[in-house]
């Protein structure tokens, strides 16, 4: 028999018991579009933390943290990050670069109002925190003052557009009350003003506060916000953290160590990601079994429906033997019905997957309009065609055993079938 | 004569088991049918003989002796092979007609040659003419449950010629028609045995069986007489 005559009389045979063969292809949809979800659900859960991950840095980071850790149990004891600790860094093997970084006192863009409270961080030319992320303008550079890289969320609230943004003179007010999240919160030190030219407005998925600014601007405020001077900041306060970059990833532990023996807590990505990729592993596993129950209901069905549908053509069986159908003809026939109900419901779960997935997206960013855009439910070509390829297994596993007991029917006792 | 016989069989044994009684359709048959005969098989029921036609179609198998098919040991034949028997050397007609109530008639009559391997095109093309052949040519396109049992019967017989078989067979073909329809489906396996065609009919009527050119009677799995 072709394999064009296999499909068509198949699919006649799929469209004659159009309910019934409707409601099983509805129940294998149901599974896919279940187990699409599902597993689509932990791809954006993961994508998203994964994308905070890497807006932090990439895995050739390591940052030094102002703190020791505590041993036995203590609390970690506070410790001095100061030049004298960049040029011991920088003497380290596979040290490719060490940048320092100073969060000044947290504060506001008055031009933006309530909303627009902002994280001042001085950071120098080239650091790892700013790069490749622009949505306009350009980064930090050597020589700047009074200028600042701004998240997009800010730089829309006081222009029309990011684009717009740039070039434009905002107030930043360092110090003094700020609102955090709903809650007003009295901040430290007296306010001050400083006038900032903006030069760039980075994609706020890295952070909605944080406020790029040279680093010497953001030593002077910090200073400034407690009536010291820059110098005596750097002496005793010390920097906030500094960005150690590997030459390469797998020389990560090295610097960790080395880190380590200076006296200073350190945190690498690295280490991270890989037990995240781990938990999320075992997360997806689990959802996809939850999934997988729905699509066991559907297979049980497809065994049924088939039962049925040999049964009550076991005349036309006996007749299609009779005139010359071989067993495998038989088999074949009926198994291409039961791909047909997985690759239909299969095709229509991933819809359903896909549309439902979109649409509890635009919900929840509906409800929550200045939450990250990012998206919560991911569908990757890989899933699609799982999925696909997940229905279509389920179903012709279904309909194996009726389609061997069709081609096991004797063509005689098929015929005298009433 | 050197061309195998249409039909040959030796000690045909065919038993059925149930329970612990043992039943022999076919209890030892010897015969031979020679090309171009149009032979019929008469006999009371359970007397074997439609056991005999559907051992010849290889829709059973014996369970004793042999039995050849234009040359061909059906008890060599795989299932496979035993198929492609049933759709090529072999036309079966059926009391029952058998036709697929949701096909159109000239789909029925193509039927089997899409388990042969024939392209859809070529199968159509082939069934009108065959349908055309026996004067159904305008029902080809009707369902086969708009027919009448006369065009029923017909098709099926179309089906059954479908693959050019080496011999007709058809087991009490006229026991769901009136006389009238009766009497021209005869009329047709004459018109075709007069154009060469082997022709093995069952039939407990003798009024049909006369229309043959032998008569072959069957009694408790013999030949009685040949």
């Amino acid at each position: 028999m072709r394999f064009g005559d296999l499909l068509s009389m198949s699919l006649g045979n799929y469209g004659r018991a159009r309910l019934r063969s409707g409601l099983t292809t509805a129940g294998v949809a149901i599974g896919t579009a279940l187990v699409v979800l599902l597993i689509a659900l932990a791809s954006g859960a993961e994508d998203n933390v994964r994308r905070s991950i890497f807006s932090i840095g990439d895995l050739r980071l390591v940052t030094v943290q102002p703190f020791q850790p505590g041993a036995n149990g203590l609390s970690a004891v506070p410790r001095t990050i100061t030049d004298d600790t960049v040029a011991k860094l920088k003497g380290v093997a596979h040290v490719e670069g060490v940048y320092r970084q100073f969060d000044a006192p947290l504060g506001m863009v008055v031009e933006a109002g309530d909303d627009g409270t902002i994280r001042p961080q001085g950071i120098e030319p080239g650091a790892p925190v700013d790069r490749g992320d622009l949505l306009a303008g350009r980064h930090l550079e050597t020589g700047d003052r009074g200028v600042a890289v701004i998240p997009g969320n800010i730089a829309r609230l006081v222009a029309p557009s990011a684009d717009a943004a740039v070039g434009r003179t905002v107030t930043m007010r360092v110090g003094g009350a700020v609102k955090l999240g709903s809650t007003r919160i009295g901040g430290s030190g007296t306010p001050r003003d400083y006038a900032v030219k903006i030069v760039g407005v980075f994609d706020e998925q890295a952070s909605q506060t944080s406020f790029r600014i040279p680093l010497d601007d953001a030593l002077l405020a910090g200073a400034e916000n407690r009536g010291l001077t820059a110098d005596t900041i750097r002496q005793t306060t010390g920097y906030s953290g500094l960005a150690v970059e590997a030459d390469d990833s797998t020389n990560v532990a090295d610097i960790v160590k080395a880190v380590q023996e200076l006296g200073f807590s350190s945190f690498s990505l690295k280490q991270v990601v890989e037990q995240i990729d781990q938990g999320f592993g075992v997360f997806k596993g689990i959802l996809a079994g939850i999934g997988g129950v729905a699509l066991l209901v559907a297979a049980i069905g497809i065994a049924n429906t088939m039962v049925m549908s040999v049964l009550e053509r076991t005349r036309e069986i006996g007749i299609m033997k009779a005139v010359g159908a071989a067993p495998r003809d038989i088999r074949a026939l009926f198994l291409a019905e039961a791909a047909y109900v997985g690759v239909f419901g299969g095709i229509l779960g991933l819809a359903l997957g896909l549309a439902g997935g979109q649409l509890i997206d635009r919900i929840i960013r509906q409800l929550n309009p200045r939450t990250n855009p990012a998206p919560i439910f991911v569908v990757g070509p890989e899933l699609a065609l799982g999925a696909l390829a997940l229905a279509l297994g389920v179903a012709l596993l279904a309909g194996f055993l009726p389609a061997r007991r069709a081609m096991r029917m004797s063509a005689l006792s098929a015929l005298r079938y009433e | 004569m050197n061309a195998p016989l249409a039909v040959e069989t030796a000690n045909l044994e065919r038993t059925y088991v149930s329970g612990r009684s043992t039943v022999a359709a076919l209890a030892g048959v010897t015969l031979g049918i020679r090309r171009g005969e149009f032979v019929a098989v008469m006999g009371p029921s359970g007397s074997g003989k439609s056991t005999l036609l559907n051992v010849v179609a290889g829709l059973e198998r014996p369970t004793g002796g042999t039995v050849r098919v234009d040359g061909e040991d059906l008890a060599k034949l795989d299932e496979v092979a035993l198929a492609r028997h049933r759709s090529r050397r072999v036309g079966m007609v059926f009391q029952a007609f058998n036709l697929l109530p949701r096909f159109s008639v000239v789909d029925n009559v193509a039927l089997p040659l899409a388990f042969s391997g024939v392209p859809a095109s070529e199968r159509v093309r082939r069934a009108r003419e065959m349908l055309d052949r026996l004067g159904m040519g305008p029902r080809a396109d009707h369902r086969s449950n708009e027919l009448s049992g006369g065009e029923l019967q017909r098709a099926a017989v179309a089906r059954a010629l479908i693959g050019g078989p080496a011999i007709l067979l058809a087991d009490e073909p006229t026991g769901n028609l009136d006389s009238v329809n009766g009497a021209a489906l005869i009329a047709l396996f004459e018109e075709l045995h007069a154009h060469g065609q082997t022709v093995l009919l069952v039939t407990h009527d003798a009024q049909i069986a006369s229309h043959a050119e032998r008569t072959i009677r069957m009694r408790d799995g013999r030949v009685v007489d040949a």
